[in-house]
């Protein structure tokens, strides 16, 4: 230390400058090369399109298509032929789409309630851009029924199956405490499977993002970050209160909120699926939903069954886990958009394996008193198998 | 819909059945309150025919028809008799100067197809001919690929404009060659380029019409009409996605040809469709005599429907009865909204 000249670093002119100098030389790279094409020939013998077609809109003799240019430079739109027809449309606000930029088009289409359409808008550029309509039928409008009906999915897929997993609260509380452990060891099974297939829902919405929204980059930002913050606010707790009973209350928190955004992303998912038709039929599908969904609810309470949380806490806790699916159907039936599904999505990931490293803490402890390794072996195994088996019998 | 089934899937199955319990009905009624609200008008074209509140194929805009150097139009009747001259031995000789190159045609509005044409226009000019002259093309290649053209007709080996055939089989760029030979038989026929591959060649736009009349010559009419039934595959993927006559999709529709109660008339149809099997014209409210390949003075049917294979062709002859717009199209229906569709205007 005594022997640097400079002990207490100080930002002067000379270090403004000297940071501003590679900026400015990048500048004079950058304008040469647009200048001259920097030696490469980069003319391409076509042009490089992409117009994402974001999503439609069917109303009574009318199509409605949102598309976005997320190709290098400005597009205009040609024609567009449905099924086979050329026909006429108007676009709003403007034929030529700069990049990114977003537009509406309009057609005039006489489409009959439940067949398929295959739409090909053309660029004047003649290069096609195709959106597939599996069922036609018309688009929910924001209302006060479609309101209530993406909310009664949302109560459905999110919020029953908790509430009705903390409901085994009581009885569960009557238990040892190896075979608590064993509890949150499945807790913990359970979550991985949960992380594993978010993620996996992630990656499958990151594919529908255009290409410039770099949905997998996108995965990584959500995920980690999430994973970060409710790391340190755990630790921040642990901080101020060491209290065992205190920490595991907060474990039981980070764990709905984990699972609360879980269910954001299938809400988004659902509500989505309700727009573009994909609509499977069958009861015994529910009923095997609410068995499979029921393990989320069993998967909060699990670390506070040794101590006496409010009923109050415990309905927040079933609130924070359920009601984001109720709030994922309407964003995701009223303005679908895979961004934002890939960034809950990837939320949901990185808060469900940081619940999972928190578990894992909570186990360890206990396992620190008593060695128990094949009850966290046989817990975590159960945990994964309770819900592949659940989803095989389903499925 | 049959493909995996992830959890998702899984879930959507169940969320949706549940909407269901929940009421779809309630939400689809009133999402039907809404369509009261919003009609949007159209930017369509004139000629929106018929019904009013029914909604036609058609396309938006209007094509540049003096930058493309043609318009479909015209081309119905420019029939292109060459330069005329009397050979020693008394023979009519009709000579043709024909230069292939590229050009960007505004083939449907908005889109430009970077098209192969001769003399600039698609289909090229409509050779005129009759039963025995001397026909001399001076072709010229001015493009950068090879090209040929192949006359269907009478003609020796050497002057087939097909590879293989000596230097008329493979004109390279820059080049040109002379094809000689007698307008041989009387008919409707066609030219094509005949470079190798074959489809690209004749689908970019290198076509036209052939006609050889009789020496007696076929009965007055008061309008010839000349039609090439042809299509456009604007993305290169081997399948056709806009259709018409002379070139551009629904110009006869948003231009009905114009013709009088009573009047005699005769279309020369031409089919060089690429990629599809068959191309076909159907003439709305009226029948019309039929002519295969025009090589007969005495109709073999008719109809009101006929269907062309590929470089088929016939003459049409009918008259219309009754005032009225009526619709003449490809009963291949798909071909029809996607262009090969228009109309005649009869007036009294």
């Amino acid at each position: 230390m005594t022997q640097q000249p400079n002990p207490t670093p100080r930002f002067t002119f000379r270090t403004l400058v000297l940071l501003l100098l590679p900026i400015i030389l990048l500048a004079g790279v950058i304008a040469l090369f647009l200048s001259t094409g920097g030696g490469l020939d980069l003319e391409s013998a076509a042009p490089v399109e992409n117009l994402n077609i974001e999503r439609y809109n069917l109303e009574r003799n009318m199509i409605e298509l949102h598309v976005r240019n997320t190709g290098p430079e400005a597009i205009n739109v040609a024609q567009v032929v449905i099924n086979e027809a050329i026909m006429p449309f108007t676009i709003t606000p403007n034929t030529s789409i700069p990049r990114l930029g977003r537009a509406i088009i309009h057609i005039n289409y006489p489409w009959t309630y439940g067949e398929a359409y295959g739409i090909n808008v053309f660029t004047s550029n003649a290069i096609g851009f195709g959106v597939d309509i599996p069922v036609a039928f018309e688009t929910p409008q924001l209302s006060s029924a479609t309101f209530w009906g993406f909310t009664l999915i949302g109560l459905y897929v999110g919020v029953i199956p908790v509430f009705l997993g903390i409901f085994w609260f009581p009885a569960l509380r009557t238990l040892g405490r190896r075979t608590m452990t064993f509890l949150m060891a499945a807790t913990a099974g359970l979550l991985i499977f949960l992380g594993l297939d978010t993620l996996a829902e992630a990656l499958e919405f990151a594919n529908e993002v255009p290409s410039s929204f770099q949905g997998i980059g996108l995965i990584g930002i959500g995920a980690v970050a999430t994973f970060l913050l409710l790391d340190a606010i755990s630790k921040s707790q642990t901080d101020t209160s060491g209290d065992d009973s205190q920490r595991r209350l907060s474990v039981a928190f980070i764990i709905a909120v984990g699972i609360g955004f879980h269910n954001l992303g299938e809400g988004l998912a659902i509500g989505a699926a309700y727009n573009v038709g994909e609509i499977a039929l069958g009861t015994f599908l529910v009923v095997g939903f609410i068995i499979q969904n029921i393990t989320e609810g069993l998967g909060i309470i699990a670390p506070v069954l040794r101590d006496k949380p409010s009923i109050g806490r415990l309905a927040i806790m079933g609130l924070i886990g359920g009601t984001p699916a109720i709030i994922g159907a309407w964003i995701g039936g009223y303005t679908p958009s895979p961004f934002l599904a890939v960034l809950f999505l990837a939320i949901g990931a990185g808060a469900i394996f940081e619940v999972i490293y928190e578990i894992a803490k909570l186990i360890q402890k206990d396992t620190q008193r008593e060695a128990m390794p094949m009850t966290v072996f046989s817990g975590v195994l159960t945990g994964m198998m309770l819900l592949w088996v659940t989803g095989l019998l389903i499925k | 819909m049959a493909n995996k089934l992830s959890r998702r899937d899984f879930l959507k199955a169940g969320g949706l059945t549940l909407l269901g319990a929940a009421g779809v009905n309630a939400v689809s009624n009133i999402v039907h309150d809404h369509d009261k609200g919003n009609t949007k008008v159209l930017a369509a074209p004139a000629m929106q025919h018929g019904d009013h509140d029914g909604v036609m194929p058609n396309t938006v805009g209007e094509v540049d028809h003096e930058k493309n150097g043609f318009n479909p139009t015209d081309i119905l009747t420019d029939f292109d008799y060459g330069e005329v001259s009397t050979l020693p031995n008394g023979q009519i000789l009709r000579e043709y100067e024909i230069v292939a190159h590229n050009k960007n045609i505004e083939v449907v509005p908005g889109i430009e197809y970077p098209a192969w044409t001769y003399n600039g226009r698609i289909p090229g000019p409509t050779i005129r001919a009759t039963e025995g002259d001397r026909i001399r093309i001076h072709f010229s290649n001015g493009s950068n690929h090879p090209h040929t053209m192949h006359f269907h007709g009478f003609h020796p080996g050497v002057m087939d404009g097909v590879p293989g055939s000596g230097p008329g089989g493979n004109v390279l760029p820059g080049e040109s060659f002379v094809y000689e030979f007698d307008a041989e038989p009387f008919g409707l026929h066609l030219y094509h380029c005949h470079s190798f591959p074959l489809a690209r060649h004749i689908a970019k736009g290198l076509y036209g019409a052939f006609i050889v009349d009789p020496k007696v010559g076929r009965p007055p009419v008061d309008h010839e009409f000349i039609m090439v039934m042809s299509g456009f595959d604007v993305d290169f993927d081997d399948a056709n996605d806009f259709y018409g006559v002379n070139a551009i999709p629904f110009h006869f529709q948003n231009h009905p040809i114009q013709i009088k109660v009573g009047e005699t008339v005769r279309v020369y149809l031409v089919n060089i469709l690429e990629f599809d099997l068959i191309n076909s014209f159907h003439l709305h409210a009226n029948f019309f005599q039929y002519y295969p390949t025009g090589t007969s003075l005495t109709p073999s049917e008719f109809t009101d429907t006929i269907i062309q294979g590929q470089a088929q062709r016939g003459i049409l002859e009918f008259t219309y009865r009754y005032p009225g717009m009526y619709m003449f199209h490809a009963h291949v229906t798909e071909f029809a909204e996607l262009g090969w569709n228009g109309m005649f205007e009869v007036t009294e």
